[in-house]
């Protein structure tokens, strides 16, 4: 059997930790860093929240290897598939990054 | 409290447990790259029409999604101290926190189906049934379906996790987890936290980043 070090106190202060970087990202949001800092900012809170979801509620910090093994897989995968796929249209040179908005089939 | 029955091919109840957590953490790596997959097409529609997006998500209430996501938080919180006391073989402490989070998932499901309702009053729908505006650009029809198909392939999630939260709320109340055998309750809450944490991702996609 594993051994407990996850304890309530560990998780007491997790839950704190997160409330208090939902209010930063709350806050974060409103002090006007413009569209694509805030949403840096408020991804990079959510990844944070994440790890500690991960390390302490879900007790990743006190199992295997095998099992962190398919957190870090899963996590490179997803950044693979959204950096790719937003890199399309900010990339686009040739081609309009949108179809134009007045050739869209009326209903 | 009744022990862990070994099964055949497993060497030690450890290994077994292993073999069940591994498992477990399998399925959640899957669901996630279930959803890994719309939050790519959130990237890239939003990277194709940034202003669309932005007026297909000033429609959600930001006070709600906060406090929605402080109530999944808190019930990530009360499962993690639920594990931890059936692991110290305080079953019914345990059964009592997985009862409060379960309530918690249906304050979820509450205020997110008010939100639900306010959208539906005021023609923010999903695909073509979107009627906000006489002819709204295709962008925003984009940003609302997934703001709708997202959230609500979340919600599905939401009540398969308070399933399986009250299966193992049961389990404890009756005593049949305990400190040798917890591995239900604790794969159930792995659950209930990849549906926090999914939501941790959606809240400020479509309620802050607008």
């Amino acid at each position: 059997m594993i051994r407990a070090h996850v304890t309530a106190t560990n998780t007491l202060v997790a839950w704190l930790a997160l409330v208090g970087l939902t209010f930063f990202s709350f806050g974060a949001s409103r002090v006007g860093l413009g569209a694509g800092a805030e949403l840096a900012v408020a991804l990079t809170i959510s990844a944070t929240k994440t790890i500690i979801v991960l390390f302490i509620f879900m007790h990743l910090v006190e199992q295997r290897f095998a099992n962190r093994l398919i957190v870090i897989v899963t996590f490179l995968f997803i950044v693979l598939l959204v950096t790719l796929m937003a890199a399309d249209p900010i990339t686009r040179k040739t081609f309009p990054k949108a179809p134009d908005p007045s050739s869209r089939p009326v209903d | 409290m009744s022990a862990v029955e070994l099964a055949d091919q497993f060497e030690s109840v450890e290994k077994q447990e292993h073999a069940a957590r591994l498992g477990m953490w399998f399925f959640l790596g899957s669901e996630t790259l279930l959803f890994g997959g719309l939050f790519a097409l959130y990237a890239s529609y939003r990277a194709m029409y940034p202003f669309e997006f932005h007026q297909a998500l000033l429609h959600n209430d930001t006070m709600l999604g906060t406090v929605n996501t402080l109530v999944l938080i808190t019930s990530s919180f009360t499962v993690a101290l639920a594990v931890h006391y059936v692991r110290m073989d305080r079953s019914r402490l345990a059964a009592l926190l997985l009862g409060l989070s379960t309530a918690f998932g249906v304050t979820f499901l509450v205020i997110k189906f008010v939100e639900y309702g306010d959208h539906i009053r005021h023609h923010v729908l999903p695909a073509g049934m979107y009627s906000m505006a006489d002819s709204p650009p295709g962008g925003v029809v984009m940003g609302q379906t997934l703001y709708w198909f997202m959230t609500a392939l979340h919600a599905l999630h939401v009540v398969a996790g308070m399933i399986l939260l009250g299966i193992a709320a049961v389990g404890c109340a009756r005593r049949r987890y305990g400190r040798s055998r917890f591995i239900v309750v604790e794969n159930s809450g792995l659950y209930w936290h990849l549906v926090d944490i999914v939501w941790i991702f959606l809240w400020p996609l479509f309620y802050l980043a607008k």
